[in-house]
């Protein structure tokens, strides 16, 4: 059956040893209450892997048990060691503790850094007083889900409990017990995947294996105290489970928590009785658990950041951390984070220390900016932790020579990118995924775009798309001549059905043109008089005014004076703020218009093309950062996922809110690329193949193209924004698609996994409006 | 905040106003010495960093222009926070932009750092003709809040430099004070960094 791809024997017993492996250790595991983690010894036979899995399990090998009383949350701290077995008593907040919030790197980190968020010590601290005695279990639903994928194998059910316990409340989220397979790929499906894959790559596969093993113990919510929490998001969508996302004063999530039994009414009803709770002013589907009252905190709240205004001032007063601990944390950070490279690691980080860290421009910068890195144990569990530590371990390198040794493939005439060309300041961890090979392998070569004659093949007689899937994947490849972008872009963009046939086209172009007239009445006849007492409606129209006359203006289609395509612009613009009133204007709209109206020409077709456009990437413009936020967030775990030491390099760095690709995804790359390259890349993206999210892999690709760069000159923030700016008009579109595509498919579920529900250019999930009418008798 | 060492100084500077006040035109001007006709808007933020030498020091200004979209707002407070300068930009054809170049000098005057050198400029002065804020009532206002004031042109060029020189001569040229008690914490880290490259 393993014929595909001329996979060795050895190493196909080797995966399959290792599988077997692993889900023995699993069943082992639900037996076994303690396994020493000093045990694991770090060879990476497939027995080496397991024990490695085993030891990320020990420390919440108990959280099958339920116990309401225990709230200390400090068990985990006695019998804690760091993988190299050494023991870490006393350095609990640098410790991967799996109970608690407090064991992400990144709150570790958020440490060293103006100390603005409350220390996980003191949280301990606050919980410790708390006496087991008074809990009281206040509310309890079954069946609280989270999904670790799309994919319906890939669910762990749990309980989900309320615990009030003095003036506090605690929310625990146990899985049930004997599911874990559920939390893995099966045997089969590992199998599948290998029947395709020529042996090149095979040691990826391993790791990819590795990630699907996350045990379920891994996502326990034990304890998390609600004055640790500082919004929960609640969706409500009319189809499908309803689900809320807890999102931690620290600026941490947990993932979404889906309750198949419904009871996410009852649940925020059931927090609001206990604790102080405020549905927030600018999403009412958003309960804030602590209120700022001051503009700016009030601004920071509306970008759902972590509290940090309100506890830095409280430190102001409170906390004075002596100067000298700061450096031993930096080590300790270091060697929790990766103890092999425990040396290496804390001299790029002390020279790091020294050039930017504490500049205080940054401070409050960073933790406002951390609104936009939400960052869950969601994905740092598993597969990116296991890619480094296997890294670290020499297993890729060893299984890359062998590659290197098998592969038939010559790299040499790869183009060599500028971003290989870097002084070597510093030690640059290596990619654990080295692309030009995995683009060689996955990111099919571009073809031709499809012509006008090709494309004639995809119709049926009275002009439906046939097969709109084959369609769109041979858009994918190739992108369109310029010639056929004004037939096939209303079908990517969703205006045109595929089933429809021309003359229903052509008779909805009719209709939609007179409706369009309608909406832009409504404006045009807003006389001066009546102008005058309208303040929202002049100022849009002076904001589209300013826009629309620097927007693509060296483009010959918008050059030189009247031109009449900048008037259709700014009539599109503001008819559109008149269509969806509550979205408006926003700064970015031009510049997605631009293109749509240059290739469709009419005025009401390109309004109406922009309009489906915006169904989908109006959340970028949403009014809460919402549709921003969550891309953003989804970078960061999916550059987590695919280059781990690049993802290091940016929590060290205060980079991991990501904030540099803002425009890039506001505006879908429009500012990056020549005008052509953009309608290329657009129709690509629009096919939604391989994935409606391949923009977040286009974001990565780039980012690996210059990982060494960035990393090897140390860049900060700063520089960094400057320099991604700066790549504008540089970025070689073709091959950055290919190693898009790569990556798309390398992530594979995961990655899926790593974007939130509802992400744009996703489809809007739920009707908030509708919702928040049904429930507000809640508050 | 500006640092000091070896008679260079650091100084974060952050560029606020209102849409098509002219902020990017002014930073290209002063960084690059060129005017676009048709400058974009800024999406999300952009930094430049140019260097000026004064009488006894060399400056680096690390300028952050943002976006002027009011939707766009929220994510102001994290370019000034810790900013050393500030320059407000308004246009001088355009009274609704003087009314929010206003609007930022409170929010710097509540929410920024009190030390903060603060500029008004009143940009498109090449404009004359369609002029609608007289220099009188700015430069009353300017007054009145303790700001500097100058009329500019990206466009001419006129006012451009100066109003950078102007800035970077008033920065503070001492070192923060030592703060013995670690009270305040968003500064810290920067004797930190001082501390760091002078002492060690
Ligand atoms: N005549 C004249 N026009 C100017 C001057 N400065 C800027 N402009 C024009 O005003 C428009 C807006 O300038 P920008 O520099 O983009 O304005 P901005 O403040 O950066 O705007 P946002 O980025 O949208 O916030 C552009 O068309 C510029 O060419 C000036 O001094 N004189
Ligand atoms: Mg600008």
């Amino acid at each position: 059956m393993l014929t595909g791809g001329g996979i060795s024997a050895v190493c196909m017993s080797r995966l399959l040893q290792f599988i077997k492996a692993v889900e023995r250790q699993g069943q082992d595991h639900d037996r076994q209450e303690n396994h020493d983690p000093a045990e694991a010894s770090h060879d990476l036979s497939p027995r080496g892997i397991d024990q490695l899995i085993v030891s990320r399990h020990d420390t919440s090998s108990e959280s099958d048990v339920t116990r309401p009383g225990n709230l200390d949350g400090t068990e985990g701290k006695k019998r804690r060691k760091d993988r190299n077995g050494h023991s870490t008593e006393g350095t609990f907040h640098l410790e991967n503790e799996l109970h608690d919030l407090s064991d992400d790197a990144d709150y570790a980190a958020s440490q060293l850094h103006g100390s603005v968020y409350m220390t996980p010590s003191d949280s301990i601290k606050t919980s410790a007083s708390a006496e087991p005695e008074g809990a009281e279990l206040v509310y309890l639903k079954d069946n609280v889900t989270i999904h670790l994928t799309q994919f319906a194998s890939e669910r762990i059910s749990g309980r989900l409990k309320l615990i009030k316990q003095g003036p506090s409340l605690f929310m625990n989220w146990i899985p049930y017990k004997g599911q874990n397979s559920d939390a893995r790929l099966s045997e089969k499906g590992i199998l599948l995947i290998i029947e395709n894959i020529p042996s090149l790559v095979l040691p990826y596969i391993f790791l990819l294996c590795m990630a699907f093993v996350a045990d379920k113990n891994l996502y326990t919510i034990r304890d998390a105290s609600f004055s640790d929490v500082r919004s929960i998001r609640r969706h409500t969508p009319t189809l499908g489970w309803q689900y809320i996302i807890i999102v931690m004063s620290s600026g941490l999530a947990f993932p979404p928590l889906y309750f198949y039994s419904g009871g996410v009414k009852e649940f925020i009803a059931t927090v609001k009785q206990h604790i102080f709770l405020m549905r927030s002013a600018e999403d009412a589907n958003v309960f804030l658990v602590n209120d700022f009252e001051s503009r700016l905190q009030r601004t920071l709240s509306s970008l759902e950041l972590p509290r940090a205004v309100s506890v830095a001032n409280l430190q102001l007063e409170s906390t004075s951390v002596p100067l000298g601990e700061l450096p031993s944390n930096e080590n300790q950070d270091i060697s929790h984070a990766n103890a092999a490279d425990a040396s290496s690691s804390a001299c790029l980080y002390n020279g790091r220390a020294r050039q930017k860290v504490h500049d205080p421009a940054r401070d409050l910068s960073i933790h406002v900016l951390e609104k936009f890195s939400l960052v869950t144990r969601f994905a740092r569990e598993t597969t990116s932790q296991l890619f480094r530590e296997s890294l670290n371990n020499g297993f890729v390198s060893a299984n890359e020579r062998r590659a290197h040794s098998l592969s038939p493939v010559d790299f040499s005439d790869e183009p060599v990118y500028e971003a290989e060309k870097v002084p070597k300041e510093s030690e640059v961890f290596p990619d654990p995924i080295e692309l030009e090979k995995m683009t060689l392998v996955w990111g099919q070569p571009r073809q031709a775009p499809l012509c006008l004659k090709e494309w004639a093949t995809y119709l049926d007689s009275e002009g439906r798309v046939m097969d709109s899937k084959a369609m769109r994947k041979r858009i994918f490849y190739g992108g369109a001549d310029h010639l056929l972008r004004k037939e096939a872009w209303p079908f990517l963009l969703g205006y045109h059905a595929y089933d429809s046939t021309c003359a229903e086209r052509e008779y909805l172009k009719c209709i939609k043109k007179t409706e369009y007239e309608t909406i832009k009445v409504q404006w045009q006849s807003v006389s001066a008089e009546q102008a005058k007492r309208f303040t929202k409606f002049r100022e849009r129209k002076g904001l589209i005014d300013k826009d629309v006359v620097r927007t693509d203006r060296s483009f010959p289609f918008y050059e030189g004076d009247d031109n009449v395509n900048i008037n259709c612009l700014r009539d599109i613009l503001l008819t559109y703020s008149f269509y969806n009133f509550d979205l408006g204007y926003c700064q970015g709209m031009s510049d997605l218009l631009s293109p749509i109206l240059f290739v469709m020409g009419d005025e009401a077709e390109s309004f109406w093309c922009f309009v489906a456009l915006m169904e989908r990437l109006g959340p970028n413009f949403n009014r809460d950062q919402n549709g921003m936020h969550s891309q953003l967030f989804a970078l960061s775990k999916l550059v987590e996922l695919l280059d781990g030491p690049l993802h290091d390099y940016f929590k060290q760095n205060d980079c991991l809110n990501y904030f540099f690709c803002f425009r890039w995804l506001l505006i879908q790359f429009k500012r990056e690329f020549e005008y052509e390259s953009v309608m290329h890349l657009w129709e690509v993206l629009w096919t939604h193949h391989p994935s409606e999210h391949l923009h977040l892999y286009v974001c990565v690709a780039i980012l690996k193209r210059y990982r060494n760069k960035i990393m090897g000159e140390q860049m900060d923030f700063d520089t960094l924004l400057k320099f991604i700016n700066g790549l504008s008009g540089k970025i070689e579109l073709d091959s950055i698609l290919r190693d898009a595509e790569a990556l798309c498919i390398c992530a594979g579920e995961h990655g899926a996994a790593s974007i939130p529900p509802g992400t744009p250019p996703s489809l809007p999930l739920d009707d908030g409006l509708l919702n928040t009418q049904l429930e507000d008798d809640i508050l | 905040m500006a640092t000091t060492g070896n008679k260079s100084i650091n100084a974060k500077l952050v560029l606020l106003g209102d849409v098509g006040a002219g902020k990017s035109s002014l930073v290209l001007r002063f960084v690059r010495g060129q005017f676009v006709e048709f400058q974009e808007s800024t999406i999300g933020a952009a930094f430049f960093s140019q260097t000026l030498a004064v009488n006894d020091a060399t400056v680096k200004f690390e300028i952050w222009d943002t976006a002027g979209q009011e939707r766009y707002h929220s994510l102001a407070p994290m370019y000034y926070r810790g900013a050393a300068a500030a320059i407000i930009v308004y246009d001088i054809t355009n009274q609704a932009s003087f009314e929010r170049a206003k609007k930022w000098v409170q929010e710097l005057h509540s929410q920024g750092n009190p030390n903060m050198v603060t500029a008004l400029a009143g940009n498109k002065a090449d404009l004359l003709d369609a002029r609608k804020v007289t220099s009188e009532e700015a430069q009353t206002y300017a007054q009145e809040n303790g700001l500097f004031f100058l009329e500019t042109s990206a466009k001419t060029a006129s006012n451009v430099n100066d109003i950078f020189y102007e800035i970077a001569k008033r920065l503070p040229r001492v070192q923060p004070a030592p703060n013995p008690s670690g009270m305040v914490l968003m500064e810290r880290p920067a004797e930190r960094t001082v501390s760091a490259s002078c002492c060690s």
